[in-house]
């Protein structure tokens, strides 16, 4: 053929495909023979996939999760990418392992594959790290705390804090500790890696073209050899499919945080040092970081040449030598899976790692602020109604040890404690100490003067139950309730200033409902209503194109979860909703009238009941 | 047959297992191929950039009783791929009473989206990257732009002055959003 001919002339590409696929094969094609390709396949694909990832990953300590997160959950076939990826790396770690098993046994490794069982053994070491560094770069909380723990073993060989600096860019990981992994990882380790594939599959050729000149049965290897190698290629890329697809790719966990306690665990290819490490503590711990591995590693790149030394002596002390160690590896592997499978306060914060993962991911749908990663949580609902809260009503009330006392503390806001508390001294600067409001008396467990009216706690308690079911809460005490409404209707006249029916003006405010998301909402957008705290309120009026009708909403649900309530999304439209509709309703009536139709009252019920028997229309 | 030499190979038995390797390797590669395809093109699927499609307000509408035309950037909240960002530049657009009517026109050159400039003296506007010129209603003069200045939506709300920003395709005669 011509072209071919003409492609010869300029590049020899024909003339090296036929001394490819016309290598002869001594023994002709085999199962046996089929390692070398897979990690030849596996090192191709993983480039492949780490280009696609890296045209959609950003190296900066803002960007990395915010970006892993978009190309995981949101770009097509980006989770399956990025799994693929993430097995890939088991696979041709195992897939190395595997090899050198099998030149060691059939001792292969000998003259002349002593080159080839140690390219293997680099690739093996190369792929770990790519493995390492490539878990950093989501800088997820597994990501973050992984580094931390690596560059901490660093740190501790001799020269290392220095060494930690160079690595990590820097006195702190950061930026630089980003993109200087991200070089390492995307450029620099696949050229070994690379190097060290090409070296393992043309120096095992040399060796089998010698090996064919005294071979009975020699084939060449596009007659065979190459369909069996592809044949395991496709076996191997079958399992990583199907691994990828059964776990839904690689968990991305929520971003770096370096105030959480993330358990870092180490790939499982890491785990035997990790385990390895538990044993030697304190100034010990380098023999298990360094020495031991160390010493590992120069047994793996001496065996061969042990092996071939001391006879059938050496060969049985090397195979043993060898086969202990794998058999510690796996071990070592093996306890400290279970160890962490049995530990359950593990289990328990890795639950709560997925959980927090799953949330975080949530937000990052909306988009992450540029902040960076933890900056996902701004996204939260909760976020915002809590940032409402600092910028509208903190200068005036306490939450959580923040505020001022101008205004009632709003920590646990409306529980039973709070009620004991509140209507035992309702003039403490907790409750309406710093406002106008206090006309009421305080009732005390002993008069101080006249003016008082001593209650016992158990009345008060009884009160309390009464006010509890006031707020329209669940799990009322029925008979306490009666017994405090019996108190607050005929022994302690409460109701001479407070009205319970929802619509009726006193001179406290009418309490059917108080404390619940409708009242709440209600107070924000116009404390001053005659039917709630009256002409003296000097809250300002949110709901004069402060705060939207949402946002109101929002604000009073946050309010009321303060106490633990449990406040549905629903329930709080739904009331808030019917609170605007009864403000509209009235100021539409009334139109700047003092004295005003309050509005009906069971519109605004407590949010719980209202939420669940609603049935979706 | 001499040891050492593979045997005579049947060349049609060979062309076969080198065609089933083939196509073995193509499903190998395929497995990488298909989720890469799909993942290179989700932008022509999905957007990956949204800014805002309301009307953005650009100032008192006291500021632009003159002719002379104004320029004013406009900023919005925008997602940038993985990015929320707020309130950031999004473009900016000259606006304008002409004939007593308020104009706005993107300052993106139709030709190759360059900053369209305003010629004070010449009392024409001027893309400095192609020497392209358009009198203050925006229709081109001379230069190579295939067409006039892209109008923008504009509207009052009481005392101000909001615009639709978007963007248009460029190079082309007819205006078409992108």
């Amino acid at each position: 053929m011509q072209w071919i001919d003409w492609l010869e002339e300029r590049t020899a590409l024909p003339g090296i495909w036929r001394r490819f696929v016309d290598h002869p094969v001594p023994g002709g094609p085999r199962m046996r023979n089929v390692l070398p390709a897979v990690l030849v396949y596996l090192v191709v694909q993983q480039m492949v996939l780490g280009v696609l990832l890296a045209a959609h990953y950003s190296p900066s300590a803002t960007d990395a999760w915010a970006s892993t997160a978009y190309l995981n959950d949101r770009l097509d076939s980006g989770w399956f990418i990025r799994g693929l990826h993430h097995y890939g790396t088991s696979a041709l770690i195992l897939t190395a392992i595997a090899y050198l098993v099998q030149l060691a046994v059939t001792r292969e490794y000998g003259k002349p594959r002593e080159l080839v069982w140690i390219s293997t053994l680099g690739l093996l070491l190369v792929t770990m790290v790519l493995g390492m560094t490539g878990n950093i770069l989501p800088w997820d909380e597994q990501g973050y705390w992984a580094a931390q723990v690596e560059l901490g073993i660093v740190e501790q060989t001799p020269g290392g804090e220095a060494l930690r600096a160079v690595v990590q860019g820097g006195a702190e990981a950061g930026n630089l500790t980003l993109t200087r992994i991200y070089a390492a990882h995307a450029f620099l380790l696949p050229l070994l890696a690379v190097a060290l594939v090409v070296g393992i599959v043309v120096l095992g050729r040399r060796a089998e073209a010698r090996e064919a000149e005294a071979s009975a049965k020699v084939q060449t290897f596009g007659a065979g050899q190459l369909l069996v190698d592809m044949l395991a290629m496709l076996l191997v890329a079958g399992a990583l499919v199907a691994t990828t697809v059964q776990t839904h790719g690689s968990e991305l966990y929520a971003p770096a945080d370096p105030t959480s306690g993330f358990q870092a665990r180490p790939e499982w290819y890491f785990l035997f040092l990790y385990k390895l490490r538990m044993f030697f503590e304190g100034p010990l711990e380098p023999v298990a970081t360094m020495v031991i591995p160390g010493a590992m590693g120069a047994f793996l790149v001496a065996a061969p040449f042990l092996d071939a030394m001391a006879g059938r002596v050496g060969r049985i002390g090397v195979l043993g030598g060898l086969g202990l160690l794998l058999a510690g590896v796996v071990a070592l592997t093996a306890v400290s899976i279970s160890s962490d499978a049995g530990n359950e306060s593990y289990q328990k914060a890795l639950a709560q790692a997925h959980k927090e993962a799953e949330r975080a991911r949530g937000f990052a749908s909306e988009g992450v602020l540029p902040e960076g990663g933890p900056a996902v949580f701004q996204n939260d609902p909760e976020y915002k109604v809590r940032a409402l809260y600092v910028e509208h009503c903190q200068n005036c009330h306490e939450l959580d040890g923040f505020g001022g006392e101008e205004a009632p503390a709003l920590t646990e806001y409306g529980n039973r404690e709070w009620l004991f508390a509140l209507v035992r001294d309702p003039n403490a600067k907790r409750f309406f100490g710093g406002t106008k409001h206090r006309d009421m008396d305080a009732y005390p467990e002993v008069a101080g003067n006249d003016e008082q009216t001593a209650i016992s706690d158990e009345q008060l308690h009884a009160l309390v139950e009464y006010l509890w079911q006031l707020q329209g809460e669940p799990d009322v005490d029925a008979t306490l309730a009666t017994q405090g409404k019996a108190l607050w209707d005929d022994e302690l006249d409460c109701n001479n200033c407070h009205e319970v029916d929802g619509k009726s003006e006193g001179s406290g405010p009418n309490l059917l409902g108080h404390g619940s998301v409708a009242w709440v909402a209600r107070v924000i957008r116009d404390s001053s209503k005659p039917e709630l705290f009256g002409q003296e309120a000097q809250m300002p009026k949110f709901g004069d194109d402060k705060l939207s009708d949402e946002q109101l909403a929002d604000l009073a649900a946050f309010i009321v979860r303060q106490r633990g309530a449990e406040v549905t999304a629903e329930a709080a439209a739904e009331a808030a909703a019917a609170a605007t509709k009864a403000a509209q309703a009235k100021d539409g009536a009334n139109d700047g009238a003092t004295e005003a139709k309050a509005p009906e009252p069971d519109d605004e019920a407590e949010p719980d009941d209202e939420a669940e028997p609603e049935p979706d229309e | 047959m001499a040891q050492g030499e593979p045997r005579d190979e049947d060349e049609s038995r060979r062309k076969f297992m080198l065609a089933g390797a083939g196509v073995l390797g193509a499903c190998v590669a395929g497995i990488t191929a298909a989720p890469a395809l799909s993942m290179l093109t989700h932008p022509l699927r999905t957007p990956t950039t949204s800014g805002s499609d309301a009307f953005i307000p650009a100032g008192k509408l006291a500021q632009f009783e003159g002719t002379v035309p104004i320029k004013v950037d406009l900023y919005a909240d925008k997602v940038d791929a993985w990015n929320r960002v707020v309130q950031v530049k999004i473009g900016s657009a000259w606006v304008m009473q002409h004939e007593d009517k308020l104009v706005a026109m993107s300052t993106v050159c139709p030709h190759l989206g360059c900053a369209i400039d305003f010629d004070a003296e010449g009392g024409k506007f001027v893309c400095p990257c192609h020497d392209s010129y358009f009198s203050l209603d925006g229709a081109v003069e001379t230069g190579p732009s295939p067409r006039g200045m892209d109008a923008l939506e504009v509207q009052t709300q009481g005392e101000l002055v909001a615009i639709r920003y978007q963007r248009f395709r460029q190079g082309t005669e007819t205006k078409e959003p992108v």
